[in-house]
């Protein structure tokens, strides 16, 4: 069984988090809350998120999964107001997700869990260098990068974190240094990656107040923020590109 | 699983083989060794075939969405896709280039970790379909990561044919007659089990996995089943009436309607409507249903047909008329009423429960005017068998005078061959003529033809301005030699290029045929030319020669009037 009362804005950034790897995802409840594994179809990108149940107003749960469409989700999720409280039930007979909101009722039909794809194994990855900044930061050098390439190196040199593109005719780079970053633990890092994922990244990691990256040498780069005023967990893994000659 | 790699190789030695016979050898090798499971996707790739061509599944990756996928996967920019393309003529030694050479390639998760296995050719079908049901917002990223996924995972060889099956063009010349041959060596059943099998099911994908499984007997039990279309039967232009006559004896005389061929089933209450090209069209056609549901007594039928658009002059209405009938999917009740439409029957291939494949067309006929009940809007074709030439000339000038394209003549003791166009049933009509067109503008081609210029804009000329107005493209009728010899040739004309788009130096005429005029808002002269078809190019005319904008109004009417001495 699952039911549950949540703030609309808490639910939304929930959805929104994982909607921009999949359309499609198996929620797992357990009476400690809900949780995410997923890889995006090109097996590039791949969150984690989990929702602790002290997010909810309410909640109650066993164990179980709800395969949703979530861009569905989000566009229902769309008519609530953002202080607005929503409540969500399964109704196991009917087998449908039942979200209501100031009077108005949907009954959305839930996909079947075995025909989404089936849960990443997550990479154990040792990563030497971390960096804790703004999300607002991170978004901006995103935007920067997005204008001349599609494609944005992250590094560190010396004390300082980069970010930077190069296109056809245009660079752009951005330096960090310890003091403009919430902190830094240098390390040999330096590594591509595909402005196409990053910028649906963002989208969720830009409103957080502190992003942890986690970064190496032509490595998979590990992007955590927090969600849900700290009750929630979003953890990103993406695959870089490999440059070679 | 059956690696997509053993199905690359196998592509690639096919494209090696010039002859049919040993191209079946290495098919029907081929499907011997391939996994049960795979066996049926397997039959629809090696065509370039990714679902059955009566599914209502459709791949749709089209150009833009295999670049920028393949261009994800490499990290070579999309604009250096398009460059490879052009270079090798070839989406998929381009797809083979860009991700080989490529300097800052995508990796993906597996690399780091320890699932990173080989491409299996289910692998392959499962990702197709998932694109193919993916549609609505945000679809296209979706589409194009599952897409990027595939070539993340391809070897060089596999980027080949991947790319090519993913446009569905898989150009190795395999074709049905090859996937038949092959299925009957390769499983030692009798062709024309596997061709029977074929006829009624129109899926080689189920007759391929019943021959393996269950052999010959397997094969027999295939039928036909309501609700999965069949391929129509078509017919030959005949060289004329006598020749005809004296061919078949006697023959069934039909009106050739003037509109779209439909097959319809019904299956107690419920009807569904295909296009010739096997699309379901039956929401499009709600009066259509309608007519099937009161006029036709049997609890089953397929039912093979042509709808018509009734003018108001109770003449049929222009062939475009009717596409608007067929492609709307909104307001469908609006347009029903303004464009209203006729059903004539003339086929029966199913009654009751039975299959009427093994029935002549005139005990066929027999079933069809046992089972409807004609109406205004629902009629049986009208049928007469003669050997009497005057006859036949009498009934083609009726069909004309009414507005229809002319006769069909059907041997009456033959069978119903779906997909066949044979001499069982033949058409008669009048030749169009031709235009004589300038040629403006064209278009780099693709694939095969990407270095040279594929198709042409044409244009006809305003008498009293002498403006030039374009009246459309052709691009069929255009040999491989002619290509090359045209594209020499216009090469000198360009004065424009606008990325695929050229335009040039109004100085050659060309020839065209063509099936009908139509009204055009696309084109400047408001006509366009369907199925326009090179017939020669006119060095002896100039510009100045080419067909008027008068001469096309004049056509453009004429052959809504249909003349008498038409025949």
């Amino acid at each position: 069984m699952f039911k549950a009362i949540i703030e609309s804005e808490k639910l939304k950034e929930t959805i929104e988090a994982v909607s921009s790897i999949v359309d499609e995802a198996k929620i797992n409840l357990t009476p400690d809350g809900i949780s995410v594994k997923a890889v995006d179809p090109a097996n590039v990108a791949m969150i984690t998120l989990n929702l602790k149940s002290a997010a909810f107003e309410e909640f109650t749960a066993t164990e179980g999964e709800l395969g949703v469409d979530l861009n569905r989700l989000n566009d229902i999720l769309g008519m609530a107001e953002k202080a607005e409280i929503v409540e969500i039930e399964l109704d196991e007979e009917s087998h449908k997700l039942v979200i209501g909101m100031s009077g108005l009722t949907y009954k959305i039909s839930l996909l079947d869990p075995a025909s989404i794809r089936k849960e990443p194994k997550v990479p154990q990855l040792e990563l030497p260098a971390r960096i804790v900044l703004t999300g607002t930061d991170l978004k901006r050098a995103v935007k920067a990068a997005e204008k001349v390439s599609d494609h944005m190196g992250m590094g560190i040199d010396g004390e300082i974190f980069y970010l930077e593109a190069e296109g056809d005719s245009d660079r752009m780079r951005l330096d960090m240094t310890k003091d403009q970053l919430i902190s830094l633990e240098p390390g040999d890092a330096r590594s591509l990656f595909s402005l196409d994922y990053l910028s649906d990244m963002v989208k969720s990691a830009g409103k957080a107040n502190e992003v942890t990256i986690e970064l190496g040498k032509d490595f998979p780069t590990m992007i955590k923020f927090q969600i849900a005023g700290g009750n929630g967990e979003v953890n990103y893994l993406l695959a870089p590109r490999i440059e070679s000659d | 699983m059956t690696s997509f790699q053993d199905f690359a190789e196998t592509c690639q030695r096919i494209e090696n083989i010039p002859g049919s016979l040993e191209m079946t050898q290495v098919v029907a090798e081929f499907f011997s060794s391939v996994e049960d499971d795979e066996l049926e996707i397997v039959s629809r790739f090696i065509m370039g075939l990714v679902f059955p061509v009566w599914s209502p599944l459709q791949l749709g990756i089209g150009p833009g969405l295999l670049y920028t996928s393949l261009s994800r996967a490499s990290g070579v920019p999309v604009k250096g896709i398009i460059d490879l393309v052009r270079e090798t003529g070839d989406v998929g030694l381009a797809a083979r280039e860009a991700l080989t050479g490529a300097k800052k390639s995508q990796s993906t998760l597996a690399a780091f970790g320890e699932e990173e296995s080989v491409l299996s050719i289910q692998d392959v079908f499962t990702r197709f379909s998932d694109i193919a049901n993916t549609s609505g917002k945000g679809s296209q990223s979706s589409r194009a990561r599952n897409l990027q996924f595939l070539f993340g995972r391809a070897t060089p060889i596999e980027a080949v044919y991947l790319a090519r099956l993913s446009i569905e063009e898989l150009r190795i010349g395999v074709g049905e007659g090859i996937v038949r041959d092959s299925i009957a060596k390769a499983f030692d059943v009798p062709k024309d089990a596997v061709e029977r099998g074929y006829m009624l099911t129109n899926d080689l994908g189920l007759v391929v996995k019943e021959a393996k499984l269950n052999g010959t007997h397997g094969l027999a039990g295939l039928d036909m089943e309501l609700g999965r279309p069949i391929r129509m039967m078509l017919a030959q232009i005949s060289q004329g009436i006598e020749p005809a006559v004296n061919e078949m004896g006697s023959v069934a005389v039909e009106w050739k309607f003037d509109g779209a061929r439909v097959q319809i089933h019904k299956d107690g209450d419920k009807i569904s409507i295909y296009s010739r090209r096997l699309e379901d069209v039956t929401n499009s056609l709600p009066d259509i249903v309608e007519m099937v549901r009161e006029g036709i007594s049997a609890e089953s039928a397929l039912l093979d047909g042509e709808a018509v658009v009734l003018g108001p002059d109770g003449k049929p209405g222009a062939f475009q008329e009717i596409l608007k009938r067929f492609r709307r999917k909104y307001d469908v009740d609006v347009v029903k009423e303004q464009i209203p439409l006729q059903l004539y029957l003339f086929d029966i291939l199913y009654f009751n429960g039975e299959s009427l494949f093994d029935n002549t067309l005139v005990q066929r006929r027999q079933h069809l005017v046992e089972c409807v009940t004609p109406s205004d809007n629902l009629k049986i074709a009208e049928q007469e068998i003669t050997s009497d030439v005057r006859v036949i000339n009498d009934i083609y000038r009726e069909a004309l005078e009414a507005g229809h394209e002319g006769v069909m003549l059907k041997n009456p003791e033959s069978l119903y061959s779906p997909g066949k166009r044979g001499k069982n049933w033949l058409k008669i009509k009048p030749l169009m003529e031709t235009l004589d067109l300038v040629v403006i503008g064209g278009e780099w081609g693709e694939g095969r033809r990407a270095n040279f210029i594929g198709s042409f804009q044409l244009a006809c000329i305003e008498q009293e301005s002498g403006d030039i107005l374009s009246l459309g493209r052709v691009g069929t009728g255009i040999t491989d030699d002619m290509l090359e010899d045209l594209t020499a040739r216009f090469k000198e004309l360009i004065v424009v290029e606008n990325g695929k788009e050229l335009e040039f130096v109004p100085q050659v005429v060309f020839e065209v045929a063509f099936e009908e005029i139509q009204k055009s808002p696309t084109y400047n002269s408001g006509y366009a030319l369907r199925f326009p078809r090179l017939v020669r190019v006119r060095d002896d005319k100039s510009p100045e020669d080419a067909d008027t904008l008068d001469r096309i109004e004049q056509l453009y009417i004429n052959q809504k009037v249909r003349p008498d001495n038409a025949s």
